[in-house]
Formats: C-alpha cells, sequence, structure tokens
C-alpha cells in the first residue's frame, strides 16, 4: 500500500477557495447514503463517494482531482438538506473545484462550455447577437426605467431550440396578465451559476459583474427569472457583489397574478394526469414547492400526480453543478428513474419548472423511448396552453 | 381538600426518577405527594422490556418501589393529575393540583366485565398505538393502581351506560368531573421526563409510512411479555417472526435538524435490542448502523459483549434512506466506512434508535425554572423547584434513580430550612 500524505497547505487553499465549513464535517456519511449516485450503477456511482471526497479535502490529500469524482455532484442538496452538522457540502464541492479549475485543470469536456461563456456571455455557444433571436415575431417589450419588471431568460431558453418555448411561452403568460415587463437583449450575460459550480470563480465573477452593471445602469429593480437557478443565484450569491433587487421566480409571480384575478386557466388542455418534478433549485435549494403545484391545480380537469420522490426528497434530473454537459451512458441516468416513475404512476405528462430539467427529462424519455406514452413540458408550456 | 404543612414536598412525575425521589423522601420522614399525568405510576419504565446492561425485566424494581408506597403513610399520589398554578416562594409553595376523571372508581377489582361491554376501540397508548384498547381498559397487565380507565371520548353514549350496568361493582361512576384543590409545600421535585422524538421527521426513513420501520421504544413493546404481541418480534406488516433486524442509530440525533445532542442511552438500547432478537431466534442476523458507538464507563464490557457476536453486524456509517421494495423488505443503503464500501442490506424490520425530548420541550410551565435551548430544565439552586431526572438532561435508569435521590435530598433541605 502507498503511503497517503496530509498536506495543510491544499487544505487551507480548499478552504480559501471557499470551503469554510469543510472542517465541520464529523464523516457520519449521511451525504454518501443519501446521495442520488446510489440510485443508479456505473462508475460514476462506484467512485464517487462525497463523504471521502470531502475527508480528502479535510485533509488536503490527493485523489479528489480525478475527473469522475470532482465532477460528479449535481448539487442536488439532498445531503445539505439533511446533513447533521449544516456542512455546506456544496460549498465545499465548488471550492475543491475551483483548486483544480484555478490552476489550469479544467476537464476537456468543460473546456469549450467555459470557452463560450467567457467570450459569448453565454456556455451554449450561442453568438451575443443571437441571444434576442428567440423573440421574433413575439414583439417582446423592451426593458426601460419605467418597466416594473425585468423578465431574464435563462441562456437556455434564449438558444437551445426546445428550450425557447418556455420563454415564448412566459411572454405570452406575462402578456396576458397585463403587468409591466420587459428584456435587456444581448447585453444580458448568464447569471453564471453552473460555471461557479464548475470552480471557475474568475468567470463567475467577470459574469456576475457585467449583469450586475448592466442591471443597475437600466435601473432595475424587480427581477422574473425563467429558470430556478438564475433565481438562486440572484437572491442568493449576488447580493454579496453588489446585485440587490427584489428577485423573483417566474412561478411565484404567476401564482400572485392568478389570486389576483390577473390570469386565468380556463381552458382544458390535451393531458389530465400530470406528474410534477421538483427542481432542486426551486425546491430543496429555495423553498418553492407549493406555488408550481398551485397553478397546475388550477387548470381545468387536470389531475396533480406525486412522484414517489417528491417535495423535500425529491430525485435531482442530474443537470446541475455542471452535469448537464455531461455524457453519462443510459442505465445511469438519474431521470430515467423519474421517467420509470412517472409511467409507472399513469402520468401522461411530466412537468417541471427548470429549462435544465426539462432538458434532462427530455433525454430520459427518449432513451426510454416513452416519448408516445409521457411527453415532457415545462410548466410554462402547459399555462400557456391553459389561457383562454 | 387543602393540605397544610410546611414539612411536604411535591414530586411531578411518577416515573422512575419521580417515585425514586417520592420514596426516599418519604422514608426520611416527610410527607410527599406525588403526582402523575397518567393513569398508571412508572413512566417509560413500566413499558421496558428488559434494562441493560443486566437484561433484567423492570417490573421487580418497580413492584419493590409500588410496595415502598403502598406501605408508606407519608407517600399520597394521584394518578391523572397535573400541576396547574405555582405560587410562594421556596419553603412555602402553595400548588394547585387538576386531576381529570378517570370514571372509574376506588371499587374497582380490575375484573374486565366491563371491558366486555366496551365495543369501541383506541390506539393503545402504552404500546405507542401498536395495537388497540377498547374504549374502558386497564392501562397495563402490571399497572399500578390496577384499576380500569374509561376514555372521556365516549361520555354520554349508549356504550358508556352499557359499561356502567356491565360492572358488578358499581365501579363505573359517569358523573365524575375535573377536580383541583390546593397543596401547601415547601419543595417540588419536577421530574416529568421525556418522550421519544418524533421520527416521522427524519423524512427519509420512512416512519409512518413502512410499517415495518418502528422505534426503539415500539421494539421494547414488542419484545415485552405484556406487550402487543405477548413478547413476539414480528414485521408489523404481516405478523411474521424476523430474520434480519436493522437498527438505525443516532435517527434523528447528534443532528442540527433534528436533536443536535446525544441521548447518551441509544446505543446501549439497540445493544440490548439486539440481543433481544438474538435470544427469541438464534439463527437471525442483526446489523447496526452506527456514528460512534457510545458506551460510556462499564458499559463498555456490554458493548464488547454484543460485538463479538458473529450474528451481529456492526456498520460505521449513518444510514440514508429506508427503501420499501414490492417483496415487503426493507433497504438500508449506507457506507461502509471500515471497508469503504457501499452496502445496501434488505431487512424484515428497521428500528430506529430515536433519542430522548424533554417533555419540558415545548408550552408554558407552571413553574418559573430556566430551560436550556432543547427544553432540558437547568439548575435552579434556591428557587425550591429542583429538576430530577431525564427532564434536566437524556440520562438512563440508574443514574435517574441517583439523580432523584440527590433530588430529594435537596428538596429535604427546603423543608427544614426555614
Amino acid at each position: 500500500m502507498e503511503p497517503k500524505y496530509v498536506s495543510r497547505e491544499m487544505r487551507d487553499y480548499i478552504i480559501e477557495m471557499g470551503a469554510e465549513t469543510i472542517t465541520w464535517c464529523m464523516q457520519c456519511g449521511l451525504c454518501t447514503a443519501l446521495c442520488p449516485w446510489r440510485l443508479v450503477p456505473g462508475e460514476t456511482s462506484e467512485k464517487f463517494n462525497i463523504r471521502r471526497m470531502l475527508r480528502l479535502g479535510q485533509m488536503g490529500m490527493e485523489g479528489f482531482e480525478d475527473e469522475t469524482v470532482l465532477f460528479a455532484c449535481s448539487t442536488c442538496g439532498m445531503c445539505v438538506k439533511n446533513c447533521p452538522r449544516g456542512v455546506k457540502i456544496i460549498d465545499n464541492v465548488r471550492a475543491m473545484r475551483a483548486s483544480i479549475v484555478g490552476g489550469g485543470g479544467v476537464p476537456a469536456n468543460l473546456r469549450p462550455i467555459l470557452g463560450s461563456a467567457h467570450a459569448n456571455g453565454n456556455p451554449w455557444a450561442g453568438p451575443r447577437e443571437k441571444r434576442t433571436v428567440w423573440q421574433e415575431g413575439l414583439d417582446v417589450p423592451r426593458f426601460s426605467p419605467d418597466t416594473e419588471y425585468f423578465l431574464f431568460v435563462c441562456c437556455h431558453s434564449c438558444y437551445d431550440p426546445r428550450s425557447t418555448k418556455i420563454a415564448k411561452s412566459i411572454v405570452k403568460l406575462l402578456k396576458a396578465s397585463g403587468i409591466s415587463f420587459g428584456v435587456i437583449g444581448e447585453e444580458e450575460s448568464c447569471c453564471g451559476e453552473s460555471m461557479r459550480k464548475l470552480g471557475d470563480e474568475e468567470l463567475f465573477q467577470k459574469l456576475a459583474q457585467s449583469n450586475i452593471e448592466l442591471f443597475n445602469k437600466k435601473g432595475v429593480k424587480k427581477i422574473i427569472t425563467t429558470s430556478p437557478h438564475c433565481y438562486w443565484v440572484f437572491t442568493e450569491e449576488y447580493p454579496t457583489l453588489g446585485g440587490e433587487w427584489e428577485v423573483i421566480h417566474y412561478t411565484q409571480l404567476l401564482v400572485k397574478l392568478l389570486e389576483e384575478g390577473k390570469l386565468k386557466f380556463s381552458k382544458e388542455i390535451s393531458k389530465r394526469k400530470i406528474a410534477y418534478h421538483d427542481p432542486c433549485y426551486l425546491g430543496r435549494h429555495s423553498d418553492i414547492y407549493d406555488e408550481p403545484r398551485n397553478l397546475l391545480a388550477s387548470i381545468p380537469g387536470v389531475e396533480l400526480i406525486e412522484l414517489d420522490r417528491c417535495r423535500d426528497l425529491s430525485l435531482c434530473c442530474a443537470g446541475g453543478g455542471g452535469r448537464i454537459w455531461a455524457e453519462v451512458p443510459m442505465g445511469e441516468r438519474f431521470g430515467e428513474l423519474r421517467i420509470v416513475d412517472a409511467a409507472e404512476k399513469n402520468a401522461q405528462m411530466l412537468t417541471t419548472a427548470c429549462p435544465y430539467c426539462m432538458n434532462m427529462l427530455t433525454d430520459a424519455c427518449k432513451s426510454l423511448n416513452k416519448q408516445e406514452s409521457l411527453e415532457i413540458t415545462e410548466l410554462s408550456e402547459v399555462l400557456a396552453e391553459a389561457l383562454e | 381538600m387543602t393540605e397544610t404543612t410546611n414539612r411536604s414536598i411535591l414530586v411531578v412525575g411518577g416515573g422512575i426518577s419521580g417515585l425514586s425521589a417520592a420514596i426516599e423522601a418519604a422514608e426520611a420522614g416527610c410527607q410527599v405527594y406525588l403526582v402523575e399525568k397518567e393513569a398508571y405510576l412508572g413512566g417509560r419504565v413500566a413499558r421496558m422490556n428488559k434494562y441493560f446492561p443486566k437484561l433484567c425485566p423492570p417490573n421487580c424494581g418497580l413492584e419493590i418501589n409500588f410496595r415502598r408506597i403502598k406501605n408508606n403513610p407519608r407517600v399520597r399520589f394521584f394518578t391523572m393529575a397535573e400541576v396547574v398554578k405555582v405560587s410562594g416562594s421556596p419553603g412555602d409553595f402553595d400548588v394547585t393540583i387538576r386531576v381529570s376523571p378517570r370514571y372509574i372508581n376506588e371499587k374497582c377489582t380490575a375484573c374486565g366485565k366491563c371491558e366486555e361491554a366496551a365495543t369501541s376501540t383506541f390506539p393503545n397508548p402504552f404500546n405507542y398505538g401498536i395495537d388497540l384498547v377498547k374504549s374502558v381498559y386497564l392501562p397495563a397487565d402490571f399497572c399500578f393502581p390496577l384499576r380500569y380507565v374509561l376514555n372521556p371520548t365516549i361520555i354520554g353514549t349508549e356504550e358508556a351506560e352499557k359499561i356502567k350496568a356491565a360492572c358488578p361493582y358499581n365501579a363505573v361512576d359517569l358523573s365524575m368531573t375535573p377536580k383541583e384543590f390546593d397543596l401547601k409545600v415547601s419543595a417540588i421535585v419536577w421530574a416529568t421526563g421525556w418522550r421519544p422524538y418524533y421520527a416521522e421527521k427524519i423524512l427519509y426513513y420512512g416512519f409512518g409510512k413502512n410499517p415495518d420501520v418502528i422505534t426503539n421504544v415500539m421494539m421494547e413493546r414488542y419484545a415485552s411479555p405484556d406487550g402487543p404481541t405477548r413478547g413476539q418480534i414480528v414485521r408489523p406488516s404481516d405478523g411474521k417472526p424476523v430474520e434480519k433486524v436493522a437498527f438505525i442509530q443516532c435517527a434523528g440525533s447528534r443532528d442540527e435538524n433534528h436533536l443536535p445532542y446525544c441521548s447518551g442511552i441509544c446505543c446501549l438500547a439497540s445493544l440490548k435490542q439486539a440481543t433481544y432478537v438474538l435470544d427469541q431466534n438464534p439463527e437471525a442476523r442483526v446489523f447496526i448502523y452506527y456514528i460512534d458507538i457510545r458506551a460510556l464507563g462499564r458499559y463498555e464490557d456490554f458493548f464488547v459483549k454484543v460485538q463479538s457476536d458473529p450474528r451481529v453486524t456492526l456498520i460505521k456509517g449513518k444510514a440514508g434512506e429506508i427503501q420499501r421494495l414490492s417483496s415487503g423488505k426493507s433497504v438500508v443503503q449506507a457506507e461502509d466506512q471500515i471497508n469503504g464500501i457501499i452496502t445496501k442490506e434488505e431487512f424484515d424490520l428497521v428500528v430506529l434508535a430515536t433519542g430522548m425530548v424533554p417533555s419540558t420541550v415545548d408550552g408554558e410551565l407552571p413553574v418559573a425554572v430556566a430551560r436550556d435551548s432543547n427544553g432540558f430544565l437547568l439548575d435552579s439552586d434556591g428557587t425550591g423547584i429542583i429538576a430530577a431526572g431525564c427532564v434536566k438532561q437524556p440520562v438512563d435508569v440508574a443514574t435517574s434513580v441517583q439523580d432523584a435521590t440527590a433530588a430529594a435530598l435537596r428538596a429535604l433541605q427546603f423543608t427544614v430550612r426555614r
């Protein structure tokens, strides 16, 4: 057996990168046992043990820098929510990634992603000037100092052809409600949430500063986000960097508009039995569980189906923490478990309130060849269909 | 009824701590009033199968204590009673006690005729709701006082009248009402004990949803000869004997999201309960999932003894979620940190080692005693109100008895100080 060496310098460096709570860990192992990786077979599941990874970090020992280990966490928050010591495990993972990425150790598959975010302000290799292409023919209002809400559309829904339908649906809903909202457009940059989770701290700071300057210059006071990831980073991480606005996820706003009578979902839709998947960044990270359910329940004829793992215990789609760019073999994708669960409950549709989740669930549905019986949607699309 | 004496003390709680404090003080010559909110004395200990580490049943010790109370004219006890108000100062307290109606008077011989006449049933509180009791019931086979109780929710029904008519001794009195009376005492021993942590709050273990996930206090009832299964440890879902049992330590303990403290007794309790399983079925296997085994002092010997049994597997790793399979087995997932592997084992029964929550965790107290952030009573020297046993800190039975004896001495000092 080879000797292992403890490095106080490495440990201190990791702590400096943001792993302030790494020494709180008492090694009980609940994180490893609750990790969604335990639910699937395969190499990553066998290699990735978050308790062990944190232990290596605690001691500054080698071994965590293996890509399969270091970049496996999808930051679902199941461990953080239940950690007996309140260890901020995701922050520690981020810091450990940063300690490698900061030194140039970016995995090959992530280089083009981070490069695009650097160059174009989005990770989807889309030119900046094409950020607003999805708006064509929609007459989306421009944000001006008189506009109440700034609508911040997730890069995914600006560039991914399937995902643009989310942006379009949300615009349709907001227009129907008559509220004052607008977009800024090409100058907007990626919120940087996933970039930071991947450990590219410098890139995150650049994107965040660019957005903060832009939003403040334009006179933004209130922001509607389409994605829970943007919502989370705007509410949890931007304030300490100087970005302080009233931020609301679109589901929260729509519930409010519904209650005020400014929106009504009166039209029956094509599917009745609808299962809802809680996005980690909306649910566990932001405690928004009821709003999407209340919106669904307000559509005439809809029967809401709860998956086995729901609300606090919801199973991650595997798209967080930069995992949306990971290549995962079939049979090892968390999303497939969601599809199986929804199908077993005879759901006709599986909906969610996050573009990443929609993306991951759509892929899983295709790989299981269930597209005929189970439709994957984002909640805004369902709601837009139910508008009179 | 008003009692006046400044040479008397009040003991609140008739569990092992309260009983011990009351008897010790009375045997030192003091007048003692003992108030218990349940219909019987003995508290949580009366619901245990065996003590660790000697593995003897608690009944004999309780029997001796009950006899000491019966034989001692200086102890007066009230069941179904609670303290509603305390005023005055150390050495001179005025206390108001409220007694809830039992609807069964002292003529009861526990013949059981009333129970035969009863038709409705309720979850049995003594057995943590594992089985049902009739609307008129004996709290437990060996309860003290040995007298029936009538469930107040049936008052005014035809069933209540039938029960009354069935009693050959005229012991059913449906006209009973709550009664209040005042006492004058010099000191008060507060020994209101604990309750198990609400295991359903630990969502990932599925307690309350998966019938084969039980708590350690429920295990005591299953294993007890006077329990719901007459001592047979079975799978709640189908009543079949168990062959493989998991114990999950720190279920909600040492956990900021639940109880931040260690209850100190759960490791020993699970090691003890492992012996229940193996004694009943020598072919059985037991797995204990732990963070650290905390067996202090001489208890280390008991730990080593159970640990060395080849049928017992100790897994260092806090258990994650418990999944119920369609076969009815429950799968416990945990990392075996000693061997560096992820384990998934199927079990017939999973026992959650839940910790102790002080009875004073919430609500207003009739006495002005400070509590710590977890609801345990803090030491309150000089106030005349002395906490004893698990209401002060989580402890085992032996420590409770010692603490109660110390509390009795401090209470006695208030009776002579003036």
